[in-house]
């Protein structure tokens, strides 16, 4: 190493140290570039596309299953009963959020787009069995009593129209 | 000391019949604590300022939470410290690791004992000041080791190991580059040192300013300072990201907190050798601190040493959050090849000078011209 390398080195060392102090001291200064958010008071907006805990709107779900098949990790569940007027009825929806992966899959593969990503991501509870989700309220026996006995009723009520019609149905070969 | 003792017999008449070594022995203990109520502050606020600095340089906040900008902080981390539990690894060697950090501490906080606060304040004025306080700061180096050995741990003698090389070869250009000072002084005690920068509107009797080469000295020492505490570029004994702490993995709590607060007291006795050798200690710019009453004097003067030791402390903290830290091998190169060389240099460059000019510094020489 000759005395011109030497020297050189030293003034490289010392000129490096000089911008990296000035860079330093720049961001040291200014105040206004501060980028941390005090998370629990300052809250950050979620993206419009952010997948964060799923939504169902139970009253556009038509039970078609299509997300319980799709989901990768088997967290969604769904029962549902066959109604008086042939469409199936809720009678659970649940969704283990502590086994979703948040893959969207089930939203994007929903026809009536009822089950939908919201924007909340904060959940601390103290029971595991709280991290499912249930999006039917009522209980289930309630709602396949209900169902069973408007299903009783529609069928009762056709076997009456039917009797009636067959009722009706004989009078004009009488009339014939 | 005994001076003083003296002195406060004289005042008061009450305490006469209590022996003179009695009455200094109380001076002594009362200085200690005041010297160590100072060393502790210094470490908490160091602690605060060393990490608000952090958050300001890397775009963070820093410590916020505890008191009015988060001043309080080092308050509830040492009230942490001293609740934690003290853990020894069971095959540590206890002894030891017991005795290691208080020998880091001793070694750092004896250091203060000849730091000039002020005209009058400082605990003894030894004659060998400046090879006192080099010989007292390599007890750390035992007690690193020894940490380091004692508690049979990798990464801990790794960082142990490494810390004494590191201090061994930097001690060597600490004190080269000291030694200018102690040459235009012609006295090892910092008082004299400080002394010696009066005069000529406060700044230009510094030694900074006394000549080239005094002036690449002090930045030389503030260099190989950084590498003997241990600071950022030169970390190696710590060094988080390789060997997760060093020679101080294995402590916890109180005993933890005595290697912290070391690290805090070598801080400042860097920056504090720093301003006495070269900007003048306790000097008050354009104003003659010694002139005043006692009292004034001696406040004013620790003003500004504390002022100058301090911009230092922020400077090298400034340094520490700037540059990444260095192999070993660079680090070893930078002590042999270059700090030691050029501070050798500078000490020959320095005895020319005061050879050739009969002892006067640049601005004496300007003066000199002037005043005929």
């Amino acid at each position: 190493m000759g005395l011109r390398e030497y020297i050189n080195d030293i003034v490289e060392a010392v000129v490096t140290t000089v911008k990296g102090m000035r860079i330093t001291a720049r961001y040291g200064i200014d105040a206004r570039e501060e980028v941390t958010q005090q998370y629990p008071e300052e809250r950050r907006e979620t993206d419009e596309r952010f997948r964060g805990f799923l939504l169902n709107d139970i009253a556009r779900c038509t039970s078609c299953t299509m997300c319980v098949k799709v989901c990768p990790v088997d967290c969604i569940s769904l029962e549902a009963v066959r109604g008086a007027d042939k469409k199936m009825v809720l009678v659970s929806y649940d969704i283990n959020i502590m086994r979703c992966m948040y893959c969207g899959l089930c939203v994007e593969v929903c026809p009536p787009k009822s089950l939908v990503h919201t924007g909340g991501y904060e959940k601390a509870l103290f029971n595991r069995g709280d991290f499912t989700l249930h999006f039917v309220h009522e209980d289930a026996a309630g709602i396949k009593a209900r169902v069973a006995k408007q299903v009783a009723e529609a069928a009762a009520k056709a076997a009456e129209a039917a009797k009636a019609a067959e009722a009706a149905k004989p009078e004009p070969e009488k009339k014939a | 000391m005994e001076v003083l003792a003296r002195s406060l017999i004289s005042a008061f008449p009450v305490i006469s019949g209590v022996p003179l070594w009695a009455v200094t022995l109380l001076i002594m203990v009362v200085v200690a604590a005041i010297l160590l109520v100072f060393f502790l502050t210094f470490g908490g606020l160091g602690s605060y300022v060393l990490r608000k600095v952090a958050g300001d340089i890397q775009v963070r906040i820093g410590p916020n939470r505890v008191g009015p900008y988060g001043i309080l902080q080092f308050l509830a981390d040492g009230a942490k410290l001293i609740l934690k539990e003290d853990i020894i690894p069971a095959k540590a060697d206890r002894f030891l690791f017991v005795l290691a950090p208080y020998l880091v501490f001793i070694g750092s906080f004896s250091a203060f004992v000849v730091v000039p606060f002020g005209v009058g304040l400082i605990a003894a004025d030894l004659n060998i000041g400046v090879y006192y306080v080099m010989a007292v700061t390599s007890l750390v180096v035992i007690g690193i080791l020894m940490a380091g050995w004692a508690s049979n741990n990798k990464w801990a003698l790794l960082g142990g190991m490494r810390a004494v090389a590191q201090i061994v070869s930097y001690e060597i250009p600490v004190a080269m580059a000291l030694l200018p000072a102690v040459l235009i002084a012609g006295s090892l005690s910092l008082q004299d040192i400080v002394r010696s920068q009066g005069g000529l509107v406060g700044i230009f009797g510094w030694n900074l300013f006394h000549n080239p080469f005094t002036f690449f000295s002090f930045f030389l020492y503030l260099t190989a300072g950084q590498a003997e505490t241990n600071q950022t570029p030169f970390d190696l004994p710590e060094a988080e990201s390789e060997l997760v702490s060093g020679y101080n993995v294995e402590y916890s709590g109180i005993r933890y907190a005595f290697f912290f607060l070391a690290e805090f007291g070598d801080m400042f006795v860097v920056a504090a050798l720093a301003s006495a050798c070269f900007l003048g200690g306790w000097h008050v710019p354009f104003f003659r601190a010694e002139a005043l009453p006692s009292l004034w004097g001696n406040l004013l003067s620790l003003g500004a040493f504390l002022a100058k030791a301090f911009g230092l402390v922020l400077v090298m903290m400034w340094v520490r959050w700037t540059l990444p830290r260095l192999r070993v091998d660079q680090l070893m190169r930078m002590s042999w090849k270059y700090l030691v060389p050029l501070t050798f240099v500078n000490l020959l460059g320095v005895s020319l000078w005061l050879l050739v000019f009969k002892g006067k510094g640049i601005p004496q020489l300007i003066a000199s011209i002037f005043t005929g």
